[in-house]
């Protein structure tokens, strides 16, 4: 679904990512982990299409597709999603025709028909109980107001209502209580099938407890330096980076 | 200084001052006279004087108007420009003159508390108590266009709400340019008075049948009376080829209440000039705004916010959207005297900028005497922002349709604020479409 070979990426003629491979496919959860400033944001921003970042090298396809090459509408519409560390505030657009919007664009790429008002209500309704969001929030503008807690959960709503293929969470837990970080792991896991697959992109392990990973890869310097299973996350959780840190010198 | 030179608009005012024809102004001689005598001296602005800096009166002065040029009003274009208040009470001036025919009739104009005559025909008291309104206004001797409305005017309503009550309907008075093979030209003026603890609802609307030159030059003077509320709307939505200067000048007594809310999307050059003046303490003024310029558009908005008591308060937000090569002014003076302590006055101008040739001059001012007073004002010049753009296309929505989502959400914060749901889906209807590059400008 999606595969990425030697990819390079530089932010302001500095180089972030310095060859990273990943292969995921569907029905599969990929954790990715890593210090701080490892290039683990950086790697959604571009697989999203965010502006502000060169590719000097290496490819990224997904379904096939160049991926790097798609405006991040397309990507959208492809099935890609990506939950934002910090989403953002847009006073003035209300949060249901927005998410209504969103969807039919989706909806009307592939080939569907799109939803009234009457279905869209219905399917967001059924949606928000998986967050357990307050029926109000729908009704104000796209996350103005909203809590640290309450943002994170409309991203899984939205991720909920779109259906993606492709999902990349993007430090999702961070800033999460416990409460919340159950919730919108929930939403992840309810969402989990045999088609999709998700990328989680997390500092800390405990976001681990409740999702569990298929895979579990370390970023570190722009490159992934150890994959493993989920006692990988464990093996972290206990000796932190530093072990992994200290043995991937050599290669720099 | 502006020397006269021939077969332009300041030559036409001269004429029009020195004329003995028959045709009733709209003012008694004596409220005429000292504005003749400053129209006579032919003086008008330059980009010299500081009030005008911004803003070239050249294309104005070049325009010579050729008074009510009437082509008849096709009845069906009427629909549309009902639409923002179906079911008010409407008033309808094609190209500065009373239309009685697409008006309302004279019968429903007075009664139940509200009185609506001509002001060329007021007659004794009536006349008294709108010139006095008039007399009480704080437009400046320098303000030139304050004397073309005092001193040329002939069309005009006097509205008059009686103490004690609320009109439920709304006022909705249209002005109408028709297309014509010179420059028409209009110059109502209208006097408003909402009595003690009366309510208002109004609608001063402008717009243009077919793409036609014509040139506004409107004044309203208004005088909302102790503890009474007067909702103002208004909508300039002219041709592109039409010029308005408008003058309002508003006085709110007593724990009275003024919200003023006008949208400013046509004419090729608009300059709208508001000036709110308290006259007795605990009064409160709202006022909003936005002006959207595209082409080579040019919209200059100012308000003039007098704090003369204590405890009152003014709210102003006004929002400039400015597309191509298009250019806004927004000139906002809140003044707070020396007795007006506990003045709440806030002021606020954010403007967004569609493109790089687009320009916006922007001049918050605050004059505070008083010290015991809670005043701010900002202004904000910005393009929209990108990591809401980024935000909306990773949810699958094009950059092209973000980009007006988020134009129209900007508009939108003002916009919701209109109370009455025909006009807020109006005026939202007609902001989206002038953003989505349909010219709605012309019915």
């Amino acid at each position: 679904m999606l595969s990425i070979k030697n990819l390079q990426v530089s932010v302001e003629n500095k180089s972030i990512l310095r060859g990273l491979n990943l292969e995921v496919h569907p029905g599969e959860i990929h954790a990715i982990m890593g210090p701080n400033g490892s290039g683990k944001s950086t790697l959604a921003h571009v697989l999203s299409g965010r502006d502000g970042y060169r590719v000097d090298g290496g490819s990224a396809s997904y379904k096939g597709l160049n991926l790097l090459e798609m405006a991040p509408e397309i990507r959208a519409r492809e099935g890609m999603f990506l939950a934002f560390q910090y989403p953002i505030e847009i006073p003035g657009v209300n949060n249901t025709s927005f998410l209504k919007k969103a969807l039919n664009e989706i909806r009307k790429h592939r080939g569907e028909e799109e939803l009234d008002a009457i279905d869209f209500l219905e399917l967001i309704k059924r949606q928000m109980n998986l967050v357990e969001m307050k029926e109000d929030l729908l009704k104000r503008p796209v996350n103005q107001g909203f809590s640290g807690g309450e943002k994170k959960r409309n991203e899984i709503l939205q991720m909920a209502v779109l259906n993606p293929l492709l999902a990349i969470l993007d430090e999702t837990d961070s800033g999460l209580d416990i409460d919340a970080l159950r919730i919108v792991a929930g939403g992840v896991n309810k969402l989990r099938t045999q088609e999709n697959a998700f990328v989680v992109i997390t500092h800390y392990q405990r976001l681990l407890d409740y999702i569990i990973p298929d895979f579990v890869h370390v970023l570190s310097d722009g490159r992934i330096i150890k994959s493993g299973g989920k006692e990988l996350a464990l093996e972290l959780e206990e000796r932190g980076y530093d072990w992994l840190l200290e043995k991937a010198e050599p290669q720099v | 200084m502006l020397a006269l030179s021939p077969n332009n608009f300041t030559e036409w005012i001269h004429k029009q001052v020195h004329s003995n024809g028959s045709e009733a102004f709209a003012f008694s001689p004596e409220l005429r006279a000292p504005s003749l005598s400053v129209l006579d001296g032919g003086v008008f602005p330059t980009r010299k004087d500081e009030e005008w800096r911004y803003t070239p009166l050249k294309e104005i002065l070049s325009q010579f108007p050729e008074a009510s040029a009437s082509s008849p009003v096709n009845p069906e274009s009427m629909a549309d420009l009902k639409e923002a208040v179906p079911q008010a009470l409407h008033l309808v001036f094609v190209n500065g003159s009373f239309s009685a025919s697409l008006s309302d009739a004279p019968s429903s104009l007075n009664k139940q508390g509200l009185s609506i005559k001509h002001i060329a025909t007021l007659e004794g008291s009536s006349r008294e108590r709108a010139e006095g309104v008039v007399g009480e206004s704080s437009l400046s001797d320098d303000n030139i266009f304050k004397h073309i409305s005092l001193g040329l005017a002939k069309s005009g309503l006097f509205i008059q709400v009686e103490k004690s009550t609320e009109i439920e309907r709304i006022v909705h008075v249209l002005h109408i340019s028709t297309e014509s093979e010179l420059s028409t030209f209009s110059n109502p003026v209208h006097v408003i008075c909402v009595g003690q603890n009366g309510r208002l609802k109004l609608l001063e609307q402008y717009a243009s049948i077919g793409n036609g030159k014509a040139l506004s030059i409107p004044a309203v003077f208004i005088q909302v009376e102790a503890g009474a509320t007067l909702e103002h709307y208004k909508i300039g939505l002219e041709s592109d080829q039409s010029n308005h200067v408008s003058n309002a000048s508003v006085t709110v007594a007593t724990s009275g209440t003024y919200t003023s809310h006008q949208y400013l999307l046509g004419s090729r050059m608009t300059r709208s000039n508001m000036e709110v003046c308290f006259s007795g303490s605990g009064a409160q003024a709202i006022l909003r705004g936005i002006y959207l310029g595209e082409g080579d558009q040019h919209l200059d908005v100012r308000t003039y916010m007098d704090h003369a008591h204590p405890n009152c308060s003014s709210d102003q937000h006004f929002r400039g959207i400015m597309n191509n090569q298009s250019r806004g002014v927004f000139n906002g003076m809140v003044l707070v005297r020396k007795d007006a302590q506990k003045t709440d006055a806030q002021q606020s101008n954010k403007n967004l900028l569609l493109s790089r040739e687009a320009r916006i001059d922007t001049k918050p001012q605050l004059e505070i005497f008083a010290d015991d007073v809670k005043c701010a004002h900002g202004a904000t010049v910005g393009e929209l922002d990108k990591d809401a753009l980024f935000y909306l296309q990773s949810r699958g929505i094009a950059k092209a349709e973000a980009k007006l989502m988020l134009t129209r959400a900007f508009a939108a914060e003002i916009t919701d604020e209109i109370d009455i749901k025909s006009l807020r889906k109006y005026v939202q209807n007609k902001i989206s479409f002038l953003l989505n590059g349909v010219n709605t400008r012309s019915v």
